[in-house]
C-alpha cells in the first residue's frame, strides 16, 4: 500500500495522542461507572447507618473528583484540536505545551517516566503553528522516553531571551539502549523546526535537545495560561 | 456445585481507585477478592495463592498485560484469565485468546457482564479439574494433564 511519507509520522503523533485521551476517560468512566454502582448495592443492601452514608458521602466526593479530571482531559484535548484548526494562529507557548505534557503523561507514567515542567515567566504569545510546535515537542519527548530507564523524568524547560524562546527537552536517568524506533528521526525533527522558523541544538553534556525559535515578537506576555 | 464464595478472584489494575471499588462491589456479590496494582505483583501473588479467575488490565507501568498473561499461563496454567481494559486493540484481543485467555472485556463493563464471565470461567475450570481427575483416577495421567493444559 502506497503511504504518504510527509503526514505519517504525523497521523502517528496524533493517534498517540487520542489514544492516550480515550485510554485515560475510559478509566475515569469505569470508576464513575462502579462508583455509582457502589452507592446503589448500599442502598439496595439497605446500608444506610451513619457509618455507611459517610462512605457514601466519600463515594460522591470520588464521582465528583473523576467528573472534574474528566473535564481537565476535555478541556487539554479541546486546546490540543484547536492548534490543528489553522496552520497559523497566535497563541500561548506554554498553554500549548502543557495540552501536550498533560496529553502524554499517561504515556509516559506506562513507560514509568515523569514528565516536569520548568516554566520561564513572562513567555509572550507567539504567530506559529501549535500543532508543529507540539509534533516537535513530542518527536523529541518520544525519543528521550524510548533512550532512559524507568523510574527517570524528563523535563521540559522553557526560556526567553533576545527575543528567541527557547525549549528545552531535558532527560534525567540512565541511558539504556533500545531497538525501539521513534516516531521520527533526526532529519524529520530538523525539518520541522526549520518550518517553525527555528533549530534544533543538542546538548551533549546533558543529553538536552533545545529548540530555538528566534524573531518571535511579543505581542502579550503571560505565565503559563 | 461450588457456591459463588468460593471462587476466588484477583483484580490486577494500576487504576486503584477502580480495583478498590470493583473489589468492593464483588465482595458484596460473594465472591473471595484480592487485589494488586501491577503485573509483577500478579505474578508473585499466583507463586503463593491460587485464585480461580484473574481480571487483568493491559496497559499498566511495567509488564504489559499481554506479558503477564503469558507468565500467568506457564506458571499456572489452570488459572482463568479475563482481561478488562479501557485500551485494548483488536490485536489485543487476538493474542490474549491465543495465550488462554478466558474473555476480553472493555472498560467501562457492566458488573453483571462481568460476574457472569467470572462465573463461566470458573466453571469452564472447575469441569476440566474434575474430567481430569476422572481420566487420572483410571489412570490416564498424560491425559488428565493435557485436560488441564486445555491441549485437548
Amino acid at each position: 500500500m502506497e503511504q504518504n511519507h510527509a503526514t505519517t509520522p504525523q497521523l502517528q503523533f496524533i493517534g498517540k495522542v487520542l489514544s492516550a485521551f480515550s485510554h485515560e476517560i475510559n478509566n475515569h468512566l469505569a470508576i464513575t461507572k462502579e462508583s455509582v454502582g457502589l452507592i446503589g448495592d448500599f442502598i439496595e443492601c439497605g446500608k444506610t447507618s451513619r457509618k455507611d452514608l459517610r462512605e457514601i458521602l466519600g463515594i460522591i466526593d470520588s464521582i465528583q473528583n473523576q467528573i472534574k479530571k474528566t473535564s481537565f482531559f476535555f478541556d487539554r484535548l479541546n486546546g490540543f484540536s484547536h492548534g490543528m484548526e489553522a496552520p497559523l494562529s497566535s497563541f500561548s507557548v506554554h498553554g500549548c505545551l502543557e495540552d501536550l505534557i498533560v496529553l502524554l503523561q499517561r504515556l509516559a507514567y506506562q513507560k514509568q517516566v515523569r514528565l516536569e515542567k520548568d516554566f520561564a515567566a513572562n513567555m509572550p504569545l507567539i504567530e506559529n503553528s501549535p500543532f508543529r510546535l507540539q509534533f516537535l515537542i513530542y518527536c523529541l519527548i518520544d525519543m528521550h522516553i524510548k533512550r532512559i530507564d524507568k523510574n527517570s523524568s524528563i523535563t521540559i524547560k522553557t526560556s526567553w531571551s533576545n527575543n528567541s524562546v527557547q525549549i528545552s527537552v531535558i532527560p534525567k536517568g540512565n541511558e539504556i539502549k533500545t531497538e525501539e524506533e521513534g516516531i521520527c528521526n533526526d532529519e524529520l525533527y530538523h525539518s520541522i523546526a526549520q518550518q517553525l522558523g527555528g533549530s534544533i541544538v543538542r546538548d551533549t553534556t546533558n543529553a538536552a535537545t533545545t529548540f530555538l525559535l528566534p524573531g518571535s515578537e511579543p505581542s502579550v506576555r503571560c505565565g503559563s495560561r | 456445585m461450588k457456591k459463588k464464595k468460593d471462587i476466588k478472584v484477583l483484580l490486577v489494575d494500576d487504576e486503584k481507585a477502580f480495583v478498590d471499588t470493583l473489589a468492593q462491589r464483588l465482595s458484596m456479590r460473594e465472591l473471595i477478592v484480592d487485589k494488586v496494582y501491577d503485573g509483577e505483583q500478579a505474578l508473585s501473588y499466583i507463586q503463593k495463592m491460587d485464585p480461580d479467575v484473574i481480571v487483568l488490565d493491559l496497559k499498566m507501568p511495567g509488564l504489559h498485560g499481554i506479558e503477564v498473561l503469558r507468565e500467568i499461563k506457564k506458571i499456572k496454567h489452570e488459572i482463568q484469565v479475563i482481561i478488562l481494559t479501557g485500551h485494548g486493540t483488536d490485536k489485543d484481543e487476538e493474542e490474549a485468546k491465543k495465550l488462554g485467555g478466558f474473555d476480553f472485556l472493555r472498560k467501562p463493563a457492566d458488573i453483571d457482564l462481568l460476574i457472569s464471565k467470572i462465573k463461566e470461567a470458573f466453571m469452564e475450570k472447575f469441569e476440566r479439574a474434575m474430567t481430569a481427575a476422572a481420566f487420572a483416577e483410571e489412570g490416564y495421567f498424560e491425559q488428565a494433564q493435557k485436560i488441564m493444559k486445555k491441549e485437548e
